[in-house]
């Protein structure tokens, strides 16, 4: 499927956000407890599947899916956005799973979709309120993973130390 | 009432009571049980032991759910202590959620708690400036509030007494403004902060920007040791509690301290209620406490009485001590309880960006302090169109940020190869604001706390005064800026009631005159000897340096003389 394409069958869907029954026929539950939103296990995938395309498996380093920052995106939304975001963010799963939106695209068009729903600030509202919560959280949540914080050593817990004349040429 | 067999009356009677076990309670408890006296402790919160109740302080961010975010229910539940800086998911069990204890605004008053063992001396941000007689001698001189019953020299050797054992870092800066103290070695300025020092020496004489003095132990000595405390590892995580001991906390340090001396009965879960007056012997007899968990009412007590609930729970606290001979609430013959609060202005902040030579620098590992500058306007002699000044604190800092334009590699790469930012630069006013008469909290005449006890009616706003002086801050902080050849420079309004700076202060001021104020010279009670109140509640005015520092210093010197008097049978 062709992007512009994928992005047309967003709009056309879009309109019949509200209209898409809650439970669609599965009953798997996410992988996590949730309060607020009701995530299937299929849009839990599908969400994983975003997230590892903001930021995916490179050269030796974990990509979003492993480092479980999907959940960790889910979570936040259950727990620090407002009903209205929820509300947007879950009937965008659900209409992204239902009509298969993304997962039927190839890597490099999934990236030039979120790309382009980034972007337009014509598309329909939930996508984009949907994948700029996805996009920053998942952002948040690798800054603040133990594979950045420690491994890379972006983050140290007991620093012992400042130096306010520290050279550049030393980073 | 409850059940006073004889027995039982001997096991709840104490020589000393303290009310409150924050900064000033536990100065007051140390100081007390050290002079010998059986001191029973008195805490609304539950006990918070140090280290052992520190639950959060060893935890990496990812290791908590939100990545130390506040949930949104919390948020939306506790819309005031949401808005301190201070409340995040990995502190946010040190303070008062909104709901758990309502009071009435009848102007907008953030008002922000700590019930629990330590009170806010866990949460602080540990700047410990002194006071000077530019403060002191402040109401005199400008014609409001009413004189100070002290002057520097009575407080100065109670600073150095509480300054040694708590560990202040500073530098001995020579500022008659800001006098100083007993200090461990400062925390070095950074390259800008430093720069900008030197610009406003060379600009602006009589301008001084220094490194902040706080109750930090950059290089313990033997009496910090002795308390089981270790040097600042410079982790900034403090309001989680510091498992070195590294920063002043009553927990850490004044608490432990009293306890050694065995004459200490700390009880938490103990609501004060009021203080019990008894009219034939025309004293202070004890406190009346209502026990949190069994709900139960207890009397205790005591020869003396301190009062350290913090400011405002203090008036709270006489205002519902009422009694025939007191019936406007203990000591307020003159009608001046509850009245004349005041806080600290916090309402500008100025920002701007360094560009030059030493952008050769940056900063690696972190510290806890950063720049101050002590008041210069209105301080040798009136000459703006506002009563007194402001302080401001000033920050240099350089971080590493990533560009999240793009996403998929790209977006990796960047988050994985951050980039240096520019030096950014901030300062921050902290305003004196002035005592009014009717800047003022009473009892609600129906609404009651879970306790049985009058909710507060609080009323305090900003006046003309703030406005004028926060629109010379934006002025002359902007110009120092400019001056310093700062680029992109931004001065913003900081959002907040009063309250929100956690100074609030007074409402039982000290003053010479039984008629116009509550307490005298040695925070005693005018016309109840044997009750002192050595917290927030008894300034007078509030200068612009944090507060603290001088409550720990009246508490220790109050404790001092209330010994002595009671030792010559006076109280
Ligand atoms: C985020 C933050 C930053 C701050 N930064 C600074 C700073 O840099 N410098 C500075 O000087 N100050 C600072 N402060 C203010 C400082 O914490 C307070 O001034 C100080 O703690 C006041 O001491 P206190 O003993 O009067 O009150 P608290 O430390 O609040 O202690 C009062 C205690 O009394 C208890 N209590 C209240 N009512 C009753 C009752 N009826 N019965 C029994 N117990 C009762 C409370 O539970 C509490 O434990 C800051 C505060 C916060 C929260």
């Amino acid at each position: 499927m062709k992007r512009r394409t994928a992005i047309k069958n967003m709009m056309i869907f879009a309109g019949g956000i509200y209209l898409l029954p809650s439970c669609s026929g599965d009953p798997a539950k996410a992988s996590i407890e949730l309060t607020n939103i009701d995530v299937s296990s299929g849009q839990e995938s599908l969400l994983a599947e975003i997230a590892e395309t903001i930021i995916p498996r490179t050269n030796g380093a974990p990509g979003a899916k492993e480092m479980n920052l999907h959940l960790f995106t889910m979570k936040m939304v259950d727990d620090c956005h407002s009903g209205d975001e929820q509300q947007k963010f879950v009937a965008a799963l659900r209409v992204m799973e239902k009509e298969k939106l993304f997962i039927g695209l190839e890597s490099a068009q999934r990236k030039e979709f979120i790309e382009e729903l980034l972007e337009d600030k014509k598309a329909p509202e939930e996508l984009r309120i949907m994948m700029k919560i996805t996009k920053q959280r998942v952002i948040q949540g690798f800054t603040n993973s133990k594979f950045a914080m420690t491994d890379l050593k972006q983050y140290e817990l007991v620093p012992g130390r400042y130096n306010g004349y520290f050279p550049v040429e030393n980073v | 009432m409850p059940n006073l067999n004889t027995d039982s009356i001997k096991d709840r009677t104490f020589d000393a009571i303290v009310i409150g076990s924050g900064i000033s309670g536990g100065w007051s408890a140390k100081e007390l049980t050290e002079r010998g006296l059986k001191t029973l402790l008195l805490e609304r919160g539950r006990d918070v032991q140090h280290i052992r109740d520190y639950p959060t302080t060893s935890k990496m961010p990812y290791e908590f759910d939100h990545r130390m975010e506040v949930p949104l229910a919390i948020k939306e539940e506790a819309p005031i202590v949401s808005k301190c800086y201070a409340f995040r998911e990995d502190t946010m069990h040190f303070f008062v959620k909104d709901k758990e204890h309502p009071y009435i605004q009848e102007k907008p008053f953030d008002w922000i708690r700590g019930y629990q063992v330590g009170g806010k001396s866990l949460t602080w941000a540990r700047q410990t400036q002194r006071w000077s007689d530019f403060d002191f001698e402040g109401p005199k001189r400008d014609g409001f509030a009413v004189d100070w019953p002290i002057r520097y020299d009575d407080l100065a050797p109670w600073y150095s007494h509480v300054e040694k054992f708590a560990g202040i870092v500073g530098n001995r800066d020579g500022l008659p403004e800001l006098p100083d103290g007993e200090f461990l070695p400062a925390f070095p300025l950074n390259a800008v902060e430093d720069y900008f020092r030197e610009q406003v020496k060379l600009k602006y004489p009589g301008r001084h920007v220094i490194s902040t003095r706080m109750a930090h132990l950059s290089q313990p000595q033997p009496i910090h040791l002795e308390q089981g405390r270790g040097q600042c590892q410079m982790r900034t995580l403090c309001q989680r509690g510091c498992p070195y001991g590294g920063y002043f906390s009553s927990n850490a340090s004044t608490i432990p301290w009293a306890q050694k001396t065995g004459n200490l009965t700390l009880r938490p879960f103990s609501v004060v209620h009021s203080i019990l007056y008894d009219e034939q012997k025309g004293r202070a007899t004890g406190v009346k406490v209502i026990d949190t968990n069994s709900k139960e009412e207890i009397e205790f007590f005591a020869k003396i009485i301190f009062v350290n609930a913090s400011a405002i729970n203090t008036n709270l606290i006489l205002l519902n001590s009422q009694s025939n001979r007191f019936p406007e609430g203990l000591g307020n013959d003159s009608g001046v309880l509850g009245r004349y609060i005041a806080f600290h202005h916090y309402g500008g902040e100025v920002k701007a960006r360094y560009e030059g030579p030493l952008d050769k620098y940056r900063t690696d590992g972190r510290k806890p302090g950063y720049g101050y500058v002590p008041r210069f306007r209105n301080l040798h002699k009136q000459e703006m169109n506002f009563l007194r000044g402001y302080a401001a604190g000033f920050v240099a800092s350089r971080n590493f940020y990533s560009d999240t334009g793009d996403i998929g590699e790209p977006l990796k790469e960047n988050l994985v190869h951050r980039k240096l930012s520019p030096w950014n630069v901030n300062s921050f006013m902290m305003g004196e604001t002035i005592p009014k008469k009717e800047s003022q909290v009473t009892l609600d005449k129906e609404m009651k706390d879970d306790w049985g006890i009058p909710q507060l009616r609080i009323s305090v706003d900003f006046d003309e005064n703030d406005r004028r002086m926060l629109e010379d801050y934006f002025e002359q902080y902007s110009e120092m800026f400019s001056a310093a050849g700062f680029k992109d420079i931004m001065a913003s309004k900081r959002e907040g009631a009063p309250g929100l700076d956690i100074h609030e202060m007074g409402g039982v001021r000290m003053g010479h005159d039984p008629k116009t104020s509550m307490l005298n010279k040695w925070n005693q009670i005018h016309a109840c000897k044997n009750v002192f109140v050595t917290d927030g509640a008894c300034m007078t005015s509030t200068s612009t340096q944090n507060p603290s520092l001088t409550y720990m210093a009246f508490s220790a010197r109050a404790a001092d003389y209330a010994v002595k008097e009671m030792k010559k049978g006076n109280i």
